[in-house]
């Protein structure tokens, strides 16, 4: 499961969270944690929300 | 003063005798080949659990299981005396008797960065012959196997090689003709693959010795070391080097080594409590801090953390995530989060991975 994380001070969310293993996963292609959730996205699947600031 | 050349020899003047070119730059493209950083487990045994994806273990070193918990891998596992001119050997246990399906897949692998392999020049008429060369000692005797792959697995060597004593270490050597076809990496992305399979199914195993444009990743026929409980498989001086002879081992500086490898993976620990990095308290309960890293990264990396504390130097709260805001050429920007809010906006905040064996910060952009 995924988790969306609050977004930086410029207002993008750059960052996504495995909830296994609390890992934290930058929003870059060459990341293979990225390329993980890319395709568990491409299954339908959906991050939970960030939490509110 | 004479240099005398005979055939394919030079004869210097101290009367040593040169008969190949000498090799210079990165000879061995293996990192880590010696099996002597063991950034994330220190040398405590891994058990591979992960069937989605790969699990690393020894720096630049990861391992795979169709079927969790089937085998494990550790630094030095089992205590055995290393082959002369080695310390460290990557050792792999079987936990129980599995038997391989025809698409299971049990193995130990690195994965080469595509820049460091750009020069092979794998997918061109102009594509190099590379030598494998390995050390390994097993409980099984017969027929091994692996693969040299390309990034998508869809062009494969498979090669065989024979262990013929139980428990002896033994060197062995591969030779790879370069493969004029196929979509080779010469990018941050995967250059090359090199598996030593651990049992592999028979639709993902192929014909030693040959190229083939299937994902394979072992040689037909192959022993199977989960397929004994308590088999062991040991490997060390792993070397995939240019050209069609192995030569001796490409010894680097410990401090090269370990640089090469934090290129793909960072841990920070400090049992100690000092503090680690100062951030700045931008938001109630949040503390942002830069990181540089020894190396510029391959990719942005991931991170994970425990034990973490961050001060205002009026509360101490324990963080509970992390999160990346930036990357910069050499390091990371994070955010870290801490329980219980407290931390005042515009003070500074001391970071501490907090005096204990088990607290750390990482970072990986493993490929």
């Amino acid at each position: 499961m995924y988790k969306l994380l609050p977004t930086n001070e410029f207002g993008k969310t750059t960052t996504v969270q495995r909830t296994t293993g609390n890992v934290f996963i930058p929003f870059d292609p060459a990341n293979t944690d990225f390329q993980e959730y890319q395709k568990w996205l491409a299954l339908g699947n959906q991050p939970l929300p960030a939490d509110a600031p | 003063m004479t240099i005398a050349y005979s055939g394919d020899s030079i004869t210097f003047p101290d009367n040593s005798v040169q008969n190949t070119a000498p090799k210079v730059g990165m000879v061995n493209r293996i990192i880590n080949g010696a099996m002597v950083i063991d950034q994330r487990n220190a040398g405590a045994s891994v058990t591979i659990s992960s069937t989605a994806a790969d699990t690393y273990s020894l720096d630049r070193w990861c391992a795979y299981g169709n079927v969790t918990s089937k085998f494990s891998v550790q630094q030095n596992a089992g205590s055995v005396t290393p082959p002369a001119g080695f310390r460290n050997y990557i050792g792999v246990t079987s936990l129980a008797a599995t038997s391989v399906g025809a698409s299971d897949q049990y193995y130990v692998a690195q994965y080469i960065e595509g820049f460091n392999t750009a020069d092979l020049m794998f997918g061109s008429a102009s594509a190099a012959t590379v030598t494998l060369s390995f050390w390994v000692r097993s409980s099984l005797t017969g027929t091994f196997g692996g693969a040299v792959n390309n990034s998508a697995v869809n062009r494969s060597y498979p090669f065989s090689y024979t262990i013929s004593a139980a428990n002896t270490w033994e060197q062995k050597t591969v030779s790879i003709t370069g493969d004029t076809t196929g979509t080779w990496l010469t990018t941050n992305g995967v250059g090359l693959r090199v598996h030593f399979g651990l049992g592999v199914g028979s639709t993902i195993s192929g014909t030693a010795g040959a190229w083939a444009g299937s994902p394979f990743i072992s040689a037909t026929g192959a022993t199977s070391v989960v397929g004994t409980s308590g088999a062991t498989f040991y490997i060390t001086g792993v070397q995939l080097e240019k050209g069609s002879t192995a030569t001796s081992f490409d010894y680097r500086p410990y401090g090269t080594e370990l640089l090469l490898a934090q290129r793909y993976y960072v841990k920070l620990t400090d049992s100690s409590g000092a503090s680690n990095a100062l951030g700045l308290v931008q938001i109630e309960g949040t503390t942002t801090a830069n990181f540089v890293m020894p190396i510029a990264m391959r990719a942005a990396p991931s991170g994970t953390s425990s034990g973490l504390t961050i001060s205002d130097g009026s509360v101490t709260p324990t963080v509970t995530s992390l999160s990346n805001f930036g990357n910069f050429v050499n390091g990371v920007g994070v955010l870290l989060t801490a329980s219980g809010g407290g931390l005042t906006i515009g003070r500074a905040g001391r970071i501490r991975i907090a005096g204990s064996t088990t607290a750390y910060l990482d970072f990986s952009s493993e490929l």
